[in-house]
């Protein structure tokens, strides 16, 4: 059965159940789930998310034009909801769709691609801590309901909305367990270093979402060195190996992001040097020309290195995140029309 | 599924349905033959896709009426609507492959 909510703002089409079990198999059935169970997209559930963000349900977050989607805030509402996102979680949600809906962040191509390149959201600002999400050890993994949430909330927007169902419109070939949920927060606390919304062009006391689609992700470890040059050199090594992807239409926008780990940051500042001093180190071993065993690394300027503190201590490492056909975007997390909801 | 009277209202997430067939691929119908047909070579930019597709057209070029090439402008973004206008318009079937 189907029909329009009587008397909701909402236009989604609704079906009625006689339990959660229904609805749960009946989602499966219709190939509306990431293949986890999911929490129950309600008329009351979107409308309060809608309500909290101050969006009316026909806004328009963006659009992927080779298939004449429009993403909607109903629509990003539904499957955050459905992703079990709390209700203050929805601006994060909706800076990361328009993110990923910008037109160099190249939904068509990263989420359709063989490669099974995901989609990384990485927030910056005081609504990190404010909605607990993790930004030290284990940020890339299980236990936190924000980074696991608004990850996978992206992840079924692409599903349902932008209509990436594998082997339809998603072609990966083995594709990556990163796609069901990939998100996590600059450690800004522990970091002296400025953070990536800053020098991004946003003030400090911003929030923000970066999307970044990754083709790869490599994890470059150097134990012994206790030298920034040492572990820059390592880093650098790791990269060229791997290389980077770009072309004429993405031009010189394209980005590596690092994540660089508390041991590494920990040597790296006690030597005094920024993100800046990295990147100056970094830029001219990275993009000279490939040798034997090497590839070409195609980033445009040195600011498309984008340099981000997380995780926690142990292990002596920083994380690569080679792009897919895209740019990183970044997006401001919009306050919600209601403080404290 | 329940009727009306049931218990728990869900809204469908999707931007509307696949096309029938359950999202599997639909290729157009193969031609019985390729006698006089122009076979259009649509290159993705990666690899060697056009030196593939060239080779593969070689394998089909007897009794076609030739081949039309495609490279696409960028290996990140769909073919512009010229090269689409010149698919449908001159060629008869068209090959595209992965060339990484």
């Amino acid at each position: 059965m189907t029909d329009i909510a009587e008397g909701s703002p909402l236009h989604a089409e609704c079906h009625t159940y006689d339990d959660y079990s229904a609805l749960l198999e009946d989602y499966y059935a219709r190939g509306w789930t990431d293949g986890l169970p999911i929490v129950p997209p309600t008329p009351a559930a979107v409308e309060s998310f809608l309500g909290f963000a101050g969006l009316e349900p026909s806004t328009v977050l963006g659009a992927v034009p080779t298939r004449e989607v429009a993403v909607t805030a109903e629509h990003a509402a539904i499957n955050a909801v459905m992703a079990g996102c709390r209700v203050d979680y929805f601006p994060v949600v909706v800076a990361a769709v328009r993110a990923h809906l910008q037109d160099k962040a190249n939904c068509h191509s990263t989420t359709g691609t063989l490669s099974g390149a995901a989609q990384i959201v990485i927030v910056n600002g005081p609504i990190r801590q404010e909605i607990d999400l993790n930004c030290r050890a284990g940020c890339f993994g299980p236990g936190w309901r924000a980074n696991a949430t608004i990850g996978r909330a992206l992840r079924l927007v692409i599903r349902n909305v932008c209509r990436a169902v594998p082997n339809f419109l998603d072609r990966a070939t083995f594709s990556t367990p990163a796609r069901y949920a990939f998100c996590f927060g600059e450690n800004e606390e522990d970091s002296p270093w400025v953070p990536l919304h800053v020098e991004r062009g946003f003030r400090a006391e911003e929030s923000t979402v970066t999307v970044h689609s990754a083709m790869t992700v490599l994890s470059a470890e150097e134990m012994v060195a206790r030298t920034p040059e040492g572990i820059l050199d390592t880093i650098c090594t790791v990269t060229r190996r791997k290389g980077t992807a770009g072309d004429q239409w993405l031009g010189d926008g394209t980005n590596l992001v690092m994540v660089i780990g508390q041991e590494h940051m920990r040597w790296l500042t006690a030597a005094g040097w920024s993100k800046a001093d990295i990147r100056s180190y970094l830029w001219p071993r990275l993009t000279e020309a490939p040798r034997p065993g090497e590839r070409t690394v195609k980033l445009g300027h040195p600011e498309g290195l984008l340099i981000v503190a997380a995780g926690g201590p142990g292990m002596a490492e920083t994380w690569l995140f080679f792009p897919h056909l895209a740019w990183a975007i970044t997006e401001a997390v919009l306050p919600p029309a209601t403080p404290g909801g | 599924m329940a009727e009306r009277n049931a218990a728990l209202i869900g809204l469908d997430p999707t931007s509307g349905p696949l096309p029938a067939g359950g999202g599997r691929d639909r290729p157009a119908p193969r031609p019985k033959s390729l006698d006089g047909a122009v076979i259009g070579l649509v290159a993705n930019g990666l690899g060697q896709a056009e030196a593939f597709l060239a080779r593969l057209y070689e394998e089909l070029a007897e009794g076609t009426a030739g081949a039309l090439a495609v490279l696409k402008g960028s290996v990140s973004i769909p073919p512009e609507p010229e090269d689409w206008a010149r698919l449908t318009s001159e060629a008869t079937v068209a090959i595209t492959g992965f060339g990484g």
